[in-house]
């Protein structure tokens, strides 16, 4: 089944700047897909307009216009994962967690018991529940961003976006988000995630849509377009593929 | 204990401690009743109730109707102080923040100078101004092209509340310096001493629903203090959420502070004893807040009226007050990281 659908999709900002040009590209239910191209190249503004916070016309979720969901069935539908997020209130990670479940929470409402053994688990599958009492700003930048997976699982959404999920990690914080993303995936939730990191791309998507000043450069799976002539072409540097014993590297 | 006894243990302790507050502070309110200047200062249960209708006046006609409006302005100023802070996600913000208390000292002050003898026109100038600041605050800062959404908000009202400064300085220049002057400095200084109960009456409905709004969005602020995007993702309409929120806010505040004249520091030092007390989650901390805020001005009212045989004016010693505890959380040990 179709979750995704991107039709001609442009969009340019108020001040006039043209963000993307008629990108299209589909995306399969339980795929996980790398948004993949250098800073500026549209990357983010593509993960705004997917999310709905920049309203257009030419994106479909499961068949039926994004413009047309409701924002709790949207909300219901879709999780991000934004690449930070800045408190000023000391909110204690289960708190924390229990946002995520905004969207099955009626009118003015508040969470019930169900709801914070949904946000525990999804502390549990991020490895912070021994943590559930902490306050959030005493977490460490790697434990922030498995906080945020964790609001984005307890929203048990069908599909994760994430902008740039380990870019600000070190390689043991980084090397825990991609096996819980691979999990993630394993149990069918839709990746769709953007990065400047071709390995992280190759890594963890199946499929890979390259952007390059706004526009696509070519979508498919990961074995047809992650190429040496396309890797050069898309960061306008020298760059290889090559592989080493079973994984492919990217230098 | 798993998480769902754990969550409903933790409920269970917060709803506790909240009911315990509403009735401690009931109490005092209900001792306070008996404290004042008549017959003799200090702590007087009247002995002469049934026969005295001086005794009976003093009780039910101004000490009663004072101790409710302390009860509620306190309530609703710390509420729409709390919603402040959450909506511009910064724990140093009230509700004067968008030049909303400069535009109501401005409305009280025009109408007392231009002679208008009844409270009502008082009342409506005050709000009316304080709302023109508010939406005078938001269009400017729509037309700023500097800093994001909040820091384009602050800056105007920064500007609005000086323009407001300004003018109020001109009105208290050409005010009749005997009678005019004095007044709209008594109201600046804040004062529940001309509580009455037709006053009361005719603030409360509004009280009671901006009151009303706020508590049911009590979770909902949380939301509202994170990033508009991450609100946005979690099924919110923070755009929409945020303005209705704000004009309710306002609205409290200047119906508020146009019977009770200019109060400052209860909406900025009550929401952070509240966080204190009852954790970050604005579901227990904004009533929490609101209990706080009743008892604080309870109790600043009751010094003021009976510790000297003069009135003190309660908006001094709410700042005076406000800041010393101010000062003694902000000096607290592990404070690092608590908002």
């Amino acid at each position: 089944m179709n979750a995704l659908t991107v039709n001609h999709l442009s969009f340019t900002y108020p001040s006039g700047t043209k963000a993307l040009d008629d990108i299209s590209l589909s995306v399969q239910e339980g795929q996980s897909v790398a948004i993949l191209g250098s800073n500026g190249a549209g990357k983010s503004t593509l993960l705004d307009v997917l999310l709905g916070w920049q309203k257009s016309t030419e994106v479909s979720l499961y068949d039926k216009p994004l413009s047309s969901y409701g924002r709790k069935e949207l909300g219901r539908t879709l999780a991000l994962v934004p690449q930070f997020e800045q408190y000023n209130f000391s909110f204690s990670l289960l708190d924390y967690v229990l946002f995520g479940r905004s969207p099955y929470l009626s009118g003015l409402g508040t969470p019930s018991e169900e709801d914070a053994e949904i946000a525990y688990q999804a502390l549990c599958d991020v490895g912070l529940e021994s943590y559930a009492e902490r306050h959030i700003t005493t977490l460490s930048g790697g434990e922030h961003q498995l906080l945020l997976l964790a609001r984005a699982i307890a929203q048990q959404s069908s599909m994760l976006l994430l902008d740039e999920p380990t870019s600000a990690l070190d390689p043991a914080n980084r090397k825990r988000v991609i096996t819980i993303l691979k999990q993630l995936h394993t149990k069918g939730k839709t990746l769709l995630f953007t990065t400047h990191d071709a390995n992280l791309a190759y890594d963890l998507a199946s499929h890979v849509a390259m952007v390059k000043k706004g526009r696509l450069l070519c979508y498919g799976s990961k074995e047809e377009v992650v190429t040496t002539a396309m890797l050069t072409t898309l960061y306008d540097t020298d760059l290889t593929v090559a592989q080493v014993g079973t994984k492919t590297l990217i230098y | 204990m798993n998480a769902r006894q754990h969550y409903q243990a933790e409920r269970k302790r917060r709803t506790g401690l909240l009911l315990g507050m509403l009735g401690a502070t009931l109490l005092f309110a209900f001792l306070f009743l008996f404290a004042g200047r008549y017959p003799t200062a200090g702590f007087r249960f009247p002995t002469d109730w049934a026969t005295n209708e001086m005794t009976r006046s003093i009780f039910l006609r101004i000490r009663l109707p004072r101790i409710v409006l302390a009860l509620l302005a306190g309530a609703m100023l710390s509420a729409s102080g709390f919603t402040f802070q959450m909506l511009f996600s910064n724990p140093l913000v009230e509700p004067g923040f968008l030049g909303v208390s400069q535009g109501s000292a401005f409305g009280a002050a025009l109408m007392i100078v231009l002679g208008v003898g009844s409270t009502l026109l008082v009342q409506l100038s005050a709000t009316f101004f304080g709302l023109l600041a508010l939406l005078a605050s938001y269009l400017i800062a729509t037309r700023f092209r500097f800093g994001g959404w909040l820091l384009r908000l602050v800056l105007s009202g920064i500007a609005v509340s000086a323009l407001f400064s300004s003018a109020l300085g001109v009105v208290k220049l050409v005010a009749e310096p005997t009678k005019d002057l004095q007044d709209i400095t008594f109201w600046m200084m804040g004062g529940l001493w001309n509580a009455s109960w037709s006053q009361i009456l005719s603030i409360l409905w509004v009280v009671i629903l901006s009151m009303g709004i706020l508590l049911g969005y009590r979770w909902k602020l949380n939301l509202l203090s994170l990033q508009e995007k991450t609100s946005f993702s979690v099924g919110m309409n923070p755009k929409r959420d945020r303005i209705i929120l704000l004009i309710v806010a306002t609205v409290g505040t200047t119906v508020t502070i146009s019977i009770t004249g200019l109060i400052g520091w209860v909406g900025l030092i009550t929401p952070h004893l509240g966080r204190k007390l009852f954790g970050s989650d604005s579901s227990t901390s904004l009533p929490g807040s609101m209990i706080l805020g009743s008892f604080f001005l309870l109790v600043c009212d009751t010094i003021g009226r009976t510790v000297l045989a003069t009135e003190i004016p309660i908006g001094l010693l709410t700042s005076f007050l406000g800041a010393i505890i101010f000062m003694i959380i902000l000096s607290l040990k592990h404070q690092e990281g608590k908002a």
